[in-house]
């Protein structure tokens, strides 16, 4: 929807320009509220932001604002407030106050970061851009799609990176822009363009569950890009975005120590390391760095459990999609996650 | 016509067959044709119905899409695992109760105030103001034990319904005083009545809705900023009433001057001449057109979803919005299809009612 980005970026100026009044301490506004104010989905996005049949919100995303607010609360339960929003809309809102923090699949890039006024965490997730194509028309490689057309999301990064790809490696598509994805996909299915892009969780859902016939479609071999997705806070609140910087690698730690929800209780008791004892508040000094309490990451991964846990549950094998961890395991299954030194 | 159904010809009710013969089959050519149409809608008929009908799977035993994988027909299962997310989006499964009342209160009154007894001006304000505190009181809640729910986590058809019931009702005042200022021999109140309705009538609604969401909290002092879905609202009846004020004041122009004219000279003030002579002739005349904003609007109420609003349409993408059901989402769409036909069925039905009972449109 080009109305809607033209009007995020008006809005950019606007608040560039006007003063904002509560990018000092979001910590103090959030505790005194009483309530997280995290971003959800207009609709749902697979895996991500999803709801669930009783009207509640769920996936990876809504469990990592259910984890900050239980970091910052104790617990999430009354203390989260997720506010529905469209892709377009996250920026203006999190300027404008509607929002703490954008939880949002939000891929990181210069121009968010810098001419948006964002803050971006440690990417929690790398997503694999891809391809997908029929299979009959037997192609090999993304050049192979030369001539052809592709159905895109208008307004996501997307159409930058296949933009960069196809100049880069000399081949062109023609472009047909949608403003939903299952436009997009049905398009796609009724064979009015040859390709789709979307991240390599979106395509396989779509091959296996949607498509009826999943062999007619695959996955054209070759990342176009790998997007980092981090979480975003305003810009000059160096203590919020350190909060969810760390909320992060906490997670990530936690599941490097194998604390899970199940043991946290007995490794907190008997905490195997100095480092252990500090991050679960065992001995004091993890929470007076933020201006919160000692068991802050204790409580989160009471509530929420590990890295690991919440991919499970959301993405990963104890959900519908069976998504393995692929490059977002740990560096010491081969993957890029690895968490900072707590010292 | 009187006459005729007095005395019927005797061939005037043949037998049915007869009757379609008469009809479709009188020549050769007539024949081919009504063949080859009736072959071409009984195949669209049955390959619809095959797909809706006989081959679709209506309920699912375990809450889960497993018995919709690999069938040729319809997935209906999915509205009966996800109808209430559907018609009441965020609102808390608990309390779904009591969006359901105010939906149904809702379309009481406007049932109400569409029927001719209801017509005197203390009845109409009395159930408005009755129905609306009603609505409030099950929505928000906060009394009577009810818990407090924001009008952020309202949704789904009641939020529809909510937001263009409200919007009418604010931009109809707006669109009748829009129309009569423009129609005011003072060039400066004409001209600026002009001016507001040229310039927000130049603006795509999408921007007017972002504006009022994202943008005013910027510009706004907070305590003039009220909650996200009042200013949608505002912004919303603003836009409807632009369109509602050129359509009655097209419903005023078409009126012969002699009337205000003879109403002057009959010594009626103003505001006489304008609520007893002139608007109630406008509006008769002005009919189609306002059912057809009506329509329009009603259905325009969609687009708030792109300001994180969960209306009717976006709670069915929700539904079909998890790796269980993704696949369903024709099914939902026909859902919300039927759900939006009704209303707007029902809406074209009455304008149609009127039309008759006002005697416009044949003459």
């Amino acid at each position: 929807m080009k109305n809607s980005s033209m009007l995020a970026a008006l809005a950019t100026m606007l608040w560039s320009s006007a003063a904002i009044a509560d990018s000092g301490d979001t910590l103090k506004t959030v505790l005194e509220r009483g309530a997280l104010n995290c971003t959800g989905h207009n609709g749902s996005y697979l895996g991500m932001t999803e709801i669930d049949d009783q009207g509640n919100w769920s996936g990876f995303d809504i469990d990592l604002c259910r984890a900050l607010s239980a970091g910052l609360f104790g617990t999430s339960e009354g203390h989260l407030e997720i506010v529905p929003l469209s892709w377009a809309q996250r920026w203006p809102s999190l300027q404008s106050g509607d929002v703490d923090v954008i939880i949002k699949t939000t891929g990181v890039t210069l121009s968010r970061d810098t001419e948006v006024g964002l803050a971006f965490t440690r990417p929690y997730m790398l997503n694999s851009v891809n391809y997908m194509t029929h299979t009959k028309l037997g192609v090999e490689k993304p050049s192979d799609l030369d001539g052809g057309t592709i159905c895109l999301q208008a307004g996501t990064t997307f159409e930058r990176y296949f933009a960069a790809h196809s100049e880069s490696n000399d081949y062109s598509l023609k472009v047909v822009p949608f403003e939903r994805t299952e436009e997009m996909k049905a398009a796609f299915e009724a064979g009015r363009c040859d390709a789709i892009m979307d991240w390599d969780l979106q395509l396989a859902v779509f091959k296996e569950t949607e498509a009826a016939n999943p062999d007619d479609f695959m996955i054209v071999p070759g990342t176009i890009a790998a997007e980092p997705v981090g979480i975003a806070t305003r810009q000059g609140d160096a203590n919020w975005s350190d909060i969810n910087n760390w909320m992060l690698s906490f997670l990530i730690m936690a599941e490097e120590e194998n604390i899970t929800r199940e043991n946290v209780d007995e490794v907190r008791a008997n905490p195997p390391s100095a480092s252990v004892a500090k991050l679960l508040g065992t001995t004091p000094g993890i929470g007076e760095v933020f201006g919160l309490s000692d068991d802050w990451v204790y409580n989160m991964i009471k509530e929420q459990g590990n890295y690991s846990e919440i991919w499970d549950r959301n993405i990963g094998a104890g959900s519908i999609y069976k998504l393995e961890r692929g490059v977002n395991a740990l560096v010491r299954d081969g993957g890029v996650h690895f968490s900072l030194i707590l010292d | 016509m009187a006459n005729e159904k007095s005395s019927p010809l005797p061939n005037q009710h043949p037998a049915l067959g007869a009757r379609l013969v008469q009809r479709f089959f009188r020549t050769p050519l007539d024949s081919v044709i009504s063949t080859v149409t009736l072959t071409v809608l009984a195949y669209l008929a049955y390959h619809v119905l095959d797909w809706a009908v006989f081959n679709a799977i209506w309920t699912t035993p375990d809450g889960t899409s497993e018995v919709c994988r690999g069938v040729d027909g319809a997935c209906w299962a999915v509205i009966q695992q996800r109808w209430r997310l559907i018609l009441f989006g965020l609102f808390p499964y608990q309390e779904q109760w009591r969006s359901s009342l105010a939906c149904v209160l809702l379309v009481v009154i406007v049932v109400m105030s569409c029927l001719p007894t209801f017509w005197t001006a203390l009845r109409l304000t009395l159930i408005w103001v009755i129905g609306f505190i009603g609505f409030f009181l099950l929505m928000r809640g906060g009394i009577f034990g009810m818990s407090v729910i924001a009008p952020s986590e309202w949704g789904g058809l009641t939020l529809t319904a909510f937001f263009f019931v409200t919007c009418v009702l604010i931009g109809m005042p707006l669109a009748i005083a829009l129309a009569l200022l423009r129609r005011s021999p003072l060039p400066v109140v004409s001209g600026g009545a002009a001016i507001v309705i040229d310039c927000v009538r130049s603006l795509p609604l999408v921007t007017i809705l972002f504006t009022a969401a994202l943008i005013l909290p910027f510009v706004l002092p907070g305590w003039l900023l009220g909650d996200k879905i009042w200013r949608v609202i505002l912004g919303f009846a603003l836009f409807y009433a632009v369109y509602q004020a050129e359509i009655i004041r097209g419903g005023i122009q078409s009126l012969p001057g002699g009337q205000d004219e003879a109403a002057k000279a009959l010594g009626l003030s103003y505001f006489h001449r304008v609520t007893r002579i002139i608007l109630p002739q406008a509006f008769r005349n002005a009919l189609p057109p306002t059912i057809n904003q009506l329509v329009i609007t009603f259905k325009e109420t969609s687009l708030i979803v792109i300001i994180g609003f969960f209306d009717v349409l976006a709670s069915g993408s929700a539904a079909f919005g998890t790796g269980e059901w993704s696949f369903a989402y024709t099914e939902v769409y026909i859902f919300v299809a039927l759900i939006y036909f009704v209303f707007v069925f029902s809406l074209s039905r009455y304008g149609a009612y009127l039309e008759r009972r006002m005697r416009v449109g044949t003459n």
